[in-house]
């Protein structure tokens, strides 16, 4: 099978509701990460590196940043004559609540799509994945279903987690639906699939039709029907599913093999362009250990932070262990620890605010402190 | 045959120059095409001008060394310049029935491109150069050519006097109508040196072009032939007085004072709205063992050393124990540990080796005339512990002997 035969789907608002901060006034898949990312150039990119040319980004709500974000989709060289990122939103009024119901809800655009295979994938996943190797596992084992797993602890935020009980081969033998978690390693799957449309609609319809609304009871029968595979993401995979998992990412980003993982130079990450200068330290300016996006006037001292673009950090000030959003203005000589501050925002001259690692501090987008 | 909707104005941006002054830098690249302030290219300056002057239409003439230039500036995407009829053109010289000719002179590429021009019906033609960096509204300058009636405007900064013997200076009444060309003079009897930048008339400009072609001792070169020959006539020429930041960027000392302008406060040159084609890579990092003083990153770098009064473009690698200062560095070169680099400019992708010195302070020179810019050009490796000093130009044909 050939990259180009399969549709790209990402759910733009995988666990909304675990970072109602964050997701106040946009979806998951556009929180701003990384000092110039959004969450979903992740996917996106991988998608498209991996060969994809069509990409279909269903949202519910709130998705003006992401409309705004991912625009035609020519940052991510999906704007071409064979090649399109289509955003679904809601159409005909109707917004359903389940997985069932918004995949019929989408089986127009699905069905129209002239690739055979479709790659679903939720919002929330950080990964610089080859997808091809999904591909190829599949096909090498003639599979029906593949879903994509990590080996590790589920992540706070996964209310019901899906994990899997796989043989030696791959082949998925039993699927759990946890109802609570735990501190064991397990494989576990957070939405990525490789299927083919006519069997996902097929089973959509009947699962509709006896009114089975539950996804996650539909994968646990899949597995007595079809062949359903998992392949392991053995690289860096992060899932922000909670503020504090959101904090972790973005400190994550310190390490040197996780930058090198994620952006390699020969499977970009690409992220919409914005014009900014290259970033100003001032004469009196002290950074250790941080990230900085472009567009920036740092007079003050950042220590372990993110600062994204078009940030000003004003002199005296002292910034540690804070994700700073982009054209945020901290006035001179303000202390700041462990603080997630939003965009836009103001903080004032001489202000004080501390949080804890465990529980940072926000900032709602274009407030004055 | 395509029909091109009108525009009022047209822009020739004169690209062709081998900028020889710049010496190892412009070996493999056209001049337009030198990098600057941390993520442009000099052209970014002029095309962005143009873009924010709601001019649609530039031409860009390209001649020596253009590979690097034609792939930079592309469909024009960056810069707002793809529209379906409009846009940004690189133009180079072509064969056709009468022979092919290389651009003799900066008037000639003009008149070879004459089908270019008229394809759109303009009224004005605006010629600028790719070696200057400055921020202008061509808008307000074509206002004031229109309001002079003019068929030739030309753009002029006031230098100061000492200076003025460098510069093409015009003599002008005092409503600003052109008298005299001066260029170099000894005795300077204005400051208003010409910019390089001018407005014509096209319908004079046309007639001018056509006419100076028949002539077989002209040189085809603006200044020296058209200009004086539209003087000579009697043609309304005007100066048009620019206030900012301009500076020519023709050589290597200007080249870094340029760079090292962007570091100063005083300086009024802001890049906001300056646009150029962005390379795809993370922000960048500075680890705690860095310390960085009045500098400018752009993305993509990994900072693990020290930094003064420096510019780092995108994707450069500063090793453990470095010293960068009063530097130029552009994308992806790599200084390696404890290297220690003063007053020099390294050019992309070049290995700088641990603990090389390259460059040298003005204090560290006895003879201050034996000190300057120290230029390392692209792709070169400077082995471990080697010394450049200051004023040398090394390049990979250099290291390799």
């Amino acid at each position: 099978m050939r990259s180009n035969d399969v549709l790209g789907f990402i759910f733009a608002d995988t666990l909304d509701d675990k970072v109602p901060e964050l997701a106040a006034t946009r979806t998951m898949a556009s929180i701003p990460i990384g000092g110039k990312y959004r969450i979903i150039d992740f996917v996106l990119s991988s998608m498209s590196n991996s060969g994809i040319n069509n990409v279909g980004i269903c949202a519910k709500s709130n998705f003006l940043s992401l409309t705004d974000h991912v625009g035609s989709g020519s940052a991510y060289d999906l704007s071409k004559r064979r090649s399109n990122l289509t955003l679904l939103t809601p159409y005909g009024g109707k917004n359903f609540s389940n997985y069932v119901e918004i995949i019929y809800n989408m089986h127009g655009y699905i069905e129209h799509c002239r690739e055979e295979y479709i790659l679903i994938s939720p919002g929330n996943v950080i990964s610089n994945f080859d997808y091809t190797q999904l591909f190829d596992f599949h096909a090498k084992h003639n599979a029906d279903i593949t879903f994509l797993y990590k080996r590790r602890v589920v992540p706070a935020g996964y209310d019901r987690p899906i994990t899997f009980d796989i043989a030696d081969d791959g082949k998925v033998k039993q699927v759990f639906v946890a109802p609570g978690n735990t501190d064991e390693v397990v494989n576990h799957v957070c939405g990525t699939v490789l299927i083919k449309k006519s069997l996902l609609m097929e089973e959509i319809r009947k699962a509709l039709s006896l009114n089975e609304l539950d996804i996650k009871r539909l994968i646990q029968k899949s597995v007595e029907k079809y062949s359903v595979y998992a392949y392991e993401n053995k690289g860096y995979t992060a899932v922000i599913s909670s503020i504090n998992s959101y904090f972790d990412f973005n400190m994550d980003l310190m390490k040197k093999s996780v930058r090198d993982e994620l952006f390699n130079p020969k499977r970009p990450i690409y992220t919409k362009v914005r014009d900014d200068a290259p970033s100003r330290y001032g004469l009196d300016s002290k950074v250790k250990n941080s990230i900085i996006a472009q567009g920036c006037v740092i007079d003050g001292e950042v220590e372990n932070c993110i600062i994204s673009k078009g940030v000003y950090v004003g002199s005296g000030a002292k910034l540690s262990n804070c994700i700073v959003m982009q054209d945020t203005k901290i006035g001179a000589d303000t202390k700041l620890n462990y603080v997630i501050i939003d965009k836009d925002v103001t903080i004032k001259d001489e202000r004080s605010l501390m949080g804890f690692d465990s529980y940072p501090i926000y900032i709602a987008k274009k407030s004055v402190v | 045959m395509q029909t091109f909707p009108k525009q009022e104005v047209v822009a020739m941006l004169l690209a062709g120059g081998q900028g020889s002054r710049l010496g190892v830098l412009t070996k493999k690249l056209a001049k337009p095409a030198v990098p600057f302030g941390g993520k442009y290219r000099i052209i970014d300056f002029p095309l962005s001008n143009c873009v924010n002057s709601g001019i649609e239409a530039v031409g860009i003439l390209t001649q020596y060394q253009p590979l690097i230039l034609n792939e930079y500036i592309g469909n024009g995407q960056p810069w707002d310049l793809d529209g379906m009829h409009s846009g940004v053109n690189c133009l180079s010289p072509y064969q056709a029935i009468k022979g092919a000719d290389w651009y003799s002179g900066t008037a000639n590429a003009i008149y070879q491109n004459i089908n270019y021009i008229e394809r759109y019906d303009p009224e004005y033609v605006v010629i600028l150069s790719g070696d200057h960096i400055y921020k202008m509204d061509y808008n307000k300058m074509l206002e004031y050519h229109k309001e002079k009636n003019a068929a030739c405007t030309i753009a002029v900064i006031d230098v100061p006097l000492e200076e003025a013997s460098r510069f093409g200076i015009l003599n002008t009444h005092e409503d600003g109508e052109i008298y005299e060309f001066d260029e170099k003079p000894e005795h300077p009897k204005s400051t208003n040196a010409s910019m390089g930048i001018y407005i014509f008339s096209w319908k004079e400009l046309r007639k001018y072009l056509t006419d100076d072609a028949e002539l077989e001792n002209s040189s085809h070169d603006f200044g020296k032939d058209v200009l004086p020959a539209m003087l000579n006539s009697g043609e309304r020429m005007f100066a048009y007085p620019f206030e900012g930041y301009w500076k020519d960027v023709g050589t290597i000392d200007s080249l870094w004072e340029a760079n090292m302008d962007l570091l100063d406060p005083n300086v009024t040159l802001d890049l906001k709205d300056i646009y150029s084609r962005n390379p795809m890579m993370p922000p960048h990092y500075i680890s705690p063992d860095a310390n960085i003083q009045n500098s400018l990153i752009a993305d993509g770098c990994n900072v693990e050393g020290n930094l003064e009064f420096s510019i780092l473009f995108s994707g450069v690698t500063v090793g453990k124990g470095a010293t960068i200062n009063s530097s130029i560095i552009m994308p992806g070169a790599v200084i390696e540990e404890g290297a220690d680099v003063q007053f020099a400019i390294v050019a992309e992708n070049t290995v700088i080796g641990k603990n090389a010195k390259i460059g040298q302070s003005p204090e560290e020179v006895e003879n201050r005339d034996n000190w300057g810019i120290a230029v390392i050009g692209e792709n070169t490796v400077i082995p471990e512990n080697a010394v450049v000093k200051a004023k040398e130009m090394i390049d990979s044909e250099v290291t390799a002997k």
